[in-house]
């Protein structure tokens, strides 16, 4: 009896057919372990040792990092300003994205051609979108202030990147763009697979369309507001481009966030130790997302 | 059972099989890769040019000529060396040699490179022999200058306090502006170099065994340029427009348009105004000082360097050698607008205009920045402090102060 029990612990996952999937899943487990967990691993492990100028450990060196890094203020500046830019971000990209996916779910001439330009901005590489911005918010010869002026709509426009917060809320700004096709073509996606019959029985009812859309889309698309804000959050925390390409965290480091930080202390300045710990933290801040987005979404799907 | 083993066998072979074959294509033909800065002025033709002619001269060797933008070389030749693949050579700051130096990352260059093209360069041009080695070959030596708009003044300031007047006398925002001045941290912290030193101060103390003191930037020559600076720009308004938005490579092309008066610039200026199709005539002089100090342009070189790690070092040291012809080096300085480094190209003719003229009396009183450790991250703390004075956030004493004691503590002094 006991024998047979470990034979058949033993089949189950070594048999014919497991194999054939360890053998499937070989190279993406492969290129995972090398390219995702080893870094990831390393980074850990840097943020408690001494590193030299390439990253190379050196020695042992416990929490210091890690204390050093926590009582200066500038990280908490940053570690706020990420936040920020995170939380007005994703909220501005979600609501966008709703109101636009609303509307491409009406049925109209021109629909598709509405659809298709409306995926451009995320369509395009990130960088070459933000070097699009910099030239449109360029104070000499960009098309925004000139518009501005030119229509009398504000004569003195700011110099968009050239003062902390008008620097702020126009990488703000590139970046919701460069998102909202993510969001508004994931909820469009949500609403074409809520059956009609749910709006048509409403309307029978009386319902109006405010009420249509509390009572009947946004539930419709409930999982898919939640998976795709959870991941709007992390690309979001980790945008490097667009501010690296704008501002370059300036002005007087006005608008570094995190992820900014972690390369301008590991590549420009070649301080590892500094950014292996920033970079901890990000990780740790995302993960903390990540599980409780996960906590509720599994909850959900368990009711 | 046994046909599934088989499988596994091939796939882990084809899996691995790419890596055989591209060890063996490497084997066959050594690449050399070279990081090439993308100077103003440079074109893609000439790196095209180049590449090709030296693979048909060496068709043994393959070369990559790969175009990196300036202000992302420094982080490119850092991320290459932290993930162990440098390139065979590379354009490089001088001043980041110290620092490539304690990575254990640069190799001499002498032994690569033949005595008839060192024998070539003007011994002035080696900044980068340190310690009696050659650690790396001058690609670009040049001191900076001024530029003035003849279209909009003729009048050539011989103090930063006759620049002031001169410049409120012509600023007419938006169309036309007395004076260039970038806001945005870039990579070099020229501007507030080109008035420091106007200011008769310099970024450390030297001590008198000729190594770096404590930092100086607060020092009255400081905190005099930075104010000035901050005058020109929030109180007398001669700069351009949205000053604080335009790095370098932003706010130039505003003197090209034929916008400004005045702009401190490189030799690159000409190349760069042809370019841009500038229509308008330029006069030549040098930075002025402020009354009663004495002129002290910036001067900055760069250098190619090799890497120690590199795979194929006398290949690389080959086309140093095919580079630094005449023929392509030459070409190369008319096109960035450099000095010539090497003594047959200085006897060129296309090397005695004014430009070259002036470029030369500055080269005679300049001063480079600083070659050191770390200076990447002291510079950018500079930056900040600027940035923060044209803000209104401190007074330039208070943040410069602020400048000079973040980097005597990073420095561990």
């Amino acid at each position: 009896m006991a024998d047979r029990v470990i034979i058949g612990k033993r089949s189950k996952w070594w048999n014919e057919e497991t194999r054939l999937a360890y053998l499937l899943l070989f190279p993406a487990v492969f290129v995972l372990v090398a390219f995702m967990f080893y870094p990831i691993v390393y980074v850990f492990l840097m943020s408690f040792f001494n590193a030299d100028k390439l990253g190379r450990l050196r020695a042992f060196s416990g929490l210091k990092n890690y204390r050093t890094l926590l009582a200066t203020k500038e990280f908490w500046k940053v570690t706020g300003r990420s936040i920020i830019w995170t939380a007005v971000g994703v909220f501005s990209k979600t609501i966008f994205g709703l109101v636009i996916a609303l509307l491409l779910n009406v049925e109209y001439r021109g629909r598709k051609f509405s659809r298709m330009l409306f995926i451009v901005p995320w369509a395009s590489a990130v960088p070459i979108s933000a070097m699009l911005w910099m030239w449109v918010y360029n104070p000499e010869f960009g098309l925004l202030n000139y518009t501005l002026e030119v229509t009398g709509l504000w004569k003195n426009p700011p110099i968009w990147l050239g003062k902390p917060i008008s620097a702020f809320v126009a990488c703000m700004w590139v970046d919701i763009w460069i998102g909202i096709p993510f969001m508004a073509l994931v909820f469009l996606a949500g609403m074409q697979s809520i059956p009609s019959e749910r709006y048509e029985s409403a309307y029978i009812d009386g319902v109006n369309s405010v009420q249509k859309f509390f009572y009947i889309t946004i539930p419709g698309i409930g999982e898919l507001l939640m998976i795709a804000t959870l991941l709007s959050s992390l690309w979001t925390f980790n945008d490097f481009n667009v501010i690296y390409i704008l501002t370059r965290g300036g002005p007087a480091n006005s608008t570094n966030i995190l992820i900014t930080s972690v390369y301008q202390y590991g590549f420009e300045w070649l301080k590892f130790n500094t950014a292996s710990v920033m970079a901890v933290v990000t990780f740790l801040i995302l993960s903390v997302v990540s599980i409780i987005y996960a906590g509720i979404y599994f909850k959900r799907e368990g009711e | 059972m046994k046909k599934l083993n088989k499988l596994v066998l091939i796939a882990l072979l084809l899996s691995f099989l790419p890596g055989f074959l591209f060890a063996k294509g490497q084997q066959e033909k050594p690449k050399v890769t070279f990081y090439w800065a993308l100077y103003d002025g440079l074109t893609e033709d000439f790196r095209a040019n180049l590449q090709n002619a030296f693979m048909k001269a060496n068709p043994d060797i393959k070369l990559d000529i790969v175009p990196v933008p300036w202000k992302n070389m420094h982080d490119k030749i850092t991320t290459s060396l932290a993930g162990g693949n440098p390139p065979e050579i590379s354009v490089i700051g001088t001043r980041w040699l110290l620092e490539l130096m304690g990575l254990n990352a640069v190799d001499e260059v002498t032994p690569y490179v033949s005595k008839a093209t060192l024998d070539n360069i003007a011994p002035g041009a080696m900044e980068a022999k340190i310690k009696g080695k050659l650690m790396g070959l001058p690609v670009a030596a040049g001191a900076r200058i001024m530029a003035i708009n003849t279209s909009i003044t003729t009048k050539v300031p011989m103090t930063m306090e006759e620049l002031e007047k001169d410049a409120m006398a012509v600023n007419d925002p938006p169309k036309v502006y007395g004076l260039i001045m970038p806001g945005k941290k870039h990579t070099e912290l020229t501007d507030f170099a080109y008035y420091l030193l106007a200011a008769g101060g310099y970024f450390f103390d030297i001590n008198s065994d000729g190594s770096y003191g404590k930092c100086a930037v607060n020092s009255p020559a400081g905190v005099k340029a930075l104010t000035f600076m901050n005058k020109l720009a929030n109180v007398d308004k001669v700069v351009q427009k949205g000053y604080l938005s335009m790095d370098r490579m932003g706010s130039h092309p505003v003197f090209y348009a034929g916008k400004a008066a005045y702009v401190f610039i490189g030799a690159w200026v000409e190349s760069a105004m042809k370019q841009a199709n500038a229509k308008f005539k330029v006069k030549y002089a040098q930075i002025p000082p402020f009354a009663g100090n004495k002129s002290t342009p910036l001067i900055i070189t760069d250098s190619i360097a090799i890497f120690k790690d590199a795979k194929y070092k006398k290949e690389a040291g080959k086309f140093l050698d095919f580079f630094y012809q005449d023929k392509w080096k030459a070409k190369f300085d008319e096109l960035v607008g450099f000095p010539p480094v090497t003594i047959s190209a200085s006897k060129l003719p296309q090397f005695q205009s004014p430009l070259y003229k002036a470029l030369g009396v500055a080269a005679l009183n300049a001063r480079g920045w600083p070659l050191m450790e770390g200076w990447a991250e002291y510079s950018d703390i500079i930056w900040d402090a600027n940035q923060k004075v044209f803000l209104g956030q401190m007074t330039p004493k208070a943040a410069l102060d602020e400048a000079a004691a973040k980097i005597d503590k990073a420095r561990g002094m």
